[in-house]
Parts: structure tokens; sequence; C-alpha cells
């Protein structure tokens, strides 16, 4: 049991990463339009975001300094408060999403408009971020979002012909009826999804409120290399149910419960119970994931105190950005705008931002000032060069795709 | 001073002299105070040019911190923004940044770690501000993490 509390940042970070509200719907509808072609992309992402994330919490582990500190440190005041405004804004369309999600999930259990529960989601977020330990927060919303598994069982359960999912999944064909440049779309907001930068600084700051040292190095590794992978075969999961019941009918995905249908298929009443606490606790994990990284990142952009494991009164500006960041983005969902188009574009805006984030990550990792000996293996450096590069090119592309495809209409 | 990239020397004087290169090594780091808070960051530096016979190379003296010093940093709209905000906010007319002198930096690692407490630096203004006006007035706010 011990083993499997040590590695709940990680699934917390990993669920609120790939399986937020945004995801749950993108994988269900890339599942239903384009079927298994771009399940590579899922995977390319796993081992991007693992590569970057392990370097992250190396770096928070041996240094303590969190991932907004080191890209401070490296790009210059100047660059670094560009980075902090793109990462700020994609924060916050993804926390207000979140809320909404949160409040969709509910709606979904008791058939109570989205809007009425809202105000009292937001509230619980903030509550939770207030009074709960970091650890309790991300054993209870990590662990219960496992239930998202109940995806994996459905699939499974659906019974497919392996041998042509695997194939369709390893010769992706763009599915007739859609152009190349929607695929792309779609290639791009998956892949940035995978790598969203919320998740790097969640990750690292988390590695520093929890104490990590030299010693926990092994604690980092496990945490990465279960939560990410988990991460994604859970978005997989989702995409191969819609995909087996969804497009063949030519049914497209809009809303959370079309997501769940096919599931429901499947695994009948259970399913769905199991569905709705995954849903909740997913979007939920997303709401504190995001509501923090935004209190994180602006004070370590400006060196205040900040984190959970002080004194609220000895960290005022920390939680003053976070409960300001609540109130924010809960009114912006308020206004009826359709949550799930706010994090579709949000993981657009999120590629853009991506390279300024990842490059100082990786030249601190292999600076010895901070690392000592633990700097980046040879290997890792070249694995971590290429994605620099898949990152600047989906960085590249992410707006001209958006405006060619409608956003991916 | 806009963050020249000059050689200053390392605080320690027992140790051997460490070269840091001041743009790379000391600008845009973690400050720490005496019990381990987070103090702000080295927003820039402030060099001086030592007094007397040939002019040496200059020193650095202190670290400068705060909005007063980033927005120079900054510099275009948002600085002048960030600098228009700090000197209305500020009770002196013309703030300057808040000075720390380079006497109080323990050492230089990956954050710099400082010999004195933040509130005696003059860098909590703001930081007291949020706390007497927002978040000290929250229920639990002074409650110990366990």
């Amino acid at each position: 049991v011990k083993k499997v509390v040590a590695v709940s940042l990680g699934v917390l970070t990993a669920i609120g990463g790939f399986v937020d509200i945004g995801d749950l719907v993108a994988n269900a509808e890339v599942g239903a339009r384009f079927g298994f072609s771009l399940a590579w992309v899922v995977v390319v992402g796993v081992i991007g975001i693992c590569l970057f994330a392990e370097m992250a919490g190396r770096v928070a582990a041996v240094s303590t300094r969190p991932v907004f500190d080191l890209v401070r440190e490296r790009l210059g005041a100047r660059a670094a408060l560009a980075n902090l405004v793109a990462s700020s804004f994609v924060n916050f369309l993804t926390l207000a999403a979140e809320v909404a999600g949160i409040a969709l999930a509910l709606q979904l259990a008791t058939s109570v408009s989205y809007l009425l529960w809202i105000p009292f989601t937001a509230l619980a977020v903030w509550l939770v971020i207030w009074r709960v330990r970091f650890e309790t927060m991300e054993r209870i919303f990590g662990l219960a979002g496992l239930s998202l598994v109940a995806f994996a069982v459905a699939f499974w359960r659906l019974g497919p012909d392996w041998g042509s999912v695997i194939h369709a999944a390893t010769h992706p064909v763009v599915p007739s009826g859609e152009g190349h440049p929607t695929y792309l779309f779609f290639a791009v907001s998956l892949f940035g999804a995978a790598m969203t930068p919320y998740e790097v600084f969640f990750f690292s700051s988390g590695a520093v409120e929890e104490g990590w040292t030299p010693r926990d190095l092994n604690v980092n590794r496990a945490n990465v290399l279960v939560g990410f992978p988990l991460g994604g075969f859970l978005s997989l999961a989702i995409m191969g149910t819609t995909a087996l019941v969804l497009a063949p009918r030519h049914i497209g995905v809009a809303n959370l419960a079309q997501v769940a249908l096919p599931s429901v298929l499947a695994l009948g009443k259970v399913g769905l119970a199991f569905l709705l606490v995954g849903f909740f606790a997913a979007t939920f994990g997303a709401a504190l994931e995001t509501s923090l990284s935004s209190g994180y990142i602006i004070s370590q952009f400006f060196g205040w105190q900040w984190g959970k494991r002080v004194r609220p009164v000895d960290a005022p500006r920390f939680h003053a950005v976070v409960l300001i960041s609540v109130v924010l983005a809960t009114m912006l969902v308020l206004t009826s705008i359709d949550p799930i188009k706010v994090t579709e574009y949000s993981l657009v805006l999120s590629a853009l931002a991506l390279p300024l984030t990842y490059f100082p990550i990786l030249v601190i990792a292999n600076d010895p000032d901070y690392m000592g000996e633990r700097t980046n293996s040879r290997l890792g450096n070249a694995l971590a060069s290429v994605f620099l590069v898949v990152v600047l090119v989906a960085s590249a592309a992410a707006i001209p795709l958006m405006i060619a495809t409608k956003a991916g209409q | 001073v806009n963050g020249a990239p000059a050689a200053g020397s390392a605080a320690g004087s027992s140790a051997p002299v460490r070269r840091i290169d001041a743009a790379l090594g000391l600008l845009d780091r973690q400050l720490v105070d005496c019990d381990g808070r987070l103090a702000g960051k080295v927003d820039d530096l402030e060099l001086t040019r030592p007094d007397g016979p040939g002019d040496g190379p200059p020193v650095v003296t202190a670290v400068l911190a705060g909005p007063g010093a980033l927005a120079h940093r900054l510099g275009g709209h948002a600085g002048r923004w960030l600098e228009s905000v700090h000197a209305r906010l500020h009770p002196s007319s013309e703030p300057g940044p808040a000075r720390v002198p380079f006497g109080v930096v323990k050492c230089i690692g990956s954050a710099v770690e400082l010999t004195v407490a933040k509130r005696d630096l003059g860098l909590t203004r703001f930081e007291d501000w949020v706390r007497d006006h927002l978040v000290g007035r929250i229920p639990g706010a002074r409650r110990a993490p366990e």
C-alpha cells in the first residue's frame, strides 16, 4: 500500500493532464471520427511527457527548484514573463473548463443543470486547496480517478478483433471524409494535451511540497513511469471504446454523456457508476492541478513564498492568486460558454507555449551547478532533443492548423 | 545597471575563490532568507566602481529585488506599467528598488541564501498588505500545516 501511495503525485498529475474534461471529450471524439488512426500520437506524447517530467522531478529533488524557477532563471525576466502570461492563460481556461466539467459530471448523475452546480463545485475546489493537506488531496483524487479504468474494461468487454485494432493503430490512414489538415490538427491537440505545461508545473512543485531529496529519485522515476503511461492508457481506452461503437455508425461526440455511451452499452449501470465517480475525480483533480499551478507559476516567477507546506498567512500572495483564479474561472463558465470548446482551444494554445517551458528544463537538467553528478544521460539528452524538435514543430503548426480547419470542424 | 554580464566575486571567504558569471549564475535566482522563507528574486544587481587609484572593474554591491528592479529588466510596455503601479502604490514619492546589501549573501547555489530575515530587508510590503486585507481574514489562515 505504501508503494501505491508513493506514486499518487504522478497518478494525479497524469489524470489531470490526460483525462480532464477536455481530454475526455477530445479522446472520445478522436475515436469516433478517426478510429485508431491517431492512437500513435498518445504513445508519442506519453514518451515525451515522461522524459521531461522525469527531468523536472529530478531537478526538484536535487535542487528543490520547481519548473518556473528554471524558466525564469534560464530565459530571463522578459521571455519568462511571456511564458508566464501564455501559461497562466492556458491554466485559467483549463481551470474554467474543469469547474464546469465537475458540474457536468454531477449533471449526468443528478439531471440538475450544470450551471446550478458550478458555484458549489468552485467553492468545493477552493475549500479542498485551503484545508486539505497536499498528500491527502493527491491520494483521494488520484486514486478515485482510477475508476476510469472502467473504460479499459468496457473496451475489453466490447470484444474487439485485436488483430485489426493493432493493424489500424500501427498503419494509420486518414479516414475518408476527413481532410489531412483536420487529422493533423487533432494530432497536434492530442500531443498538446499529453504535454500540457501545467503537468510539469504541478509535478515539480508537488515534489517540492512533498520535500523530495536526492534519495527520492527512485520515487520520482516510479511516479513518472506509473502515472503518465497510466494516463495515456486511459486516453487510449476512451478512444478505443468510441472507435469500436460510434465510428462504424458515424456518430460524433459532443458531450460527456456520449463519451460514456459505449462503455455503458458494454458494462451497464455498474459501469456508469464507475465512470461517474471517475469523471468527478478526474475533473476535480484537474481543477486542483490547474488552480494550484496558477499560484505556483506566478509565485515562482516573482519569487514569492508559495505552497501548502507553510501556513496560508505565510504565503498570502500564493493563496490570493489561487482564490482569484478560481473566482474568475467560475465567472467565465457561468456565462454559459461551452466548457468543452474552452478546453479545446486551450489545448491548442498550450501547444503554442510548450517550447518556452521544456527548453529550460532540458538546459538545467544538464547544469552541474544545479544537478551535481545527476545531470542527464547522453541517451536522455538525445531523446529529449528530438522531442524538443517535435514540440517546436507542433508549436509552430498549432495556430495555422486551427485557422485552416476552423478548429477541427 | 541592467544585468551586464560582469564577473562578480563569490562571497565565500574561507573557501577557494569560485568564479560566477553574474548574468548566468546570479541574476533571476531565488532569494531565500535565514528562516528558509522565499524572499523574492535577484531581479537586478547594483554594480559600483571602486574608489581609489587605478579604476578596477565594477564590484557587485547589492542585489536589487522587487517590482522596482524588475520593471527596469522587463522594459517596454510591461516594464513601464509595472513601474507606474509600483510608484503609485508605494508610500514614498520616488521609490527605488529594494536593496539587499551583498554582505548579507550567505551562499550562491541554485538559490541565493541570505543571513537576514526578509522582514528586515523591506521586501514584504505587498505580502503584508495581501495578508492583512485578504488572506489573513479568511478563517483557518493561521492553522499550521500538519
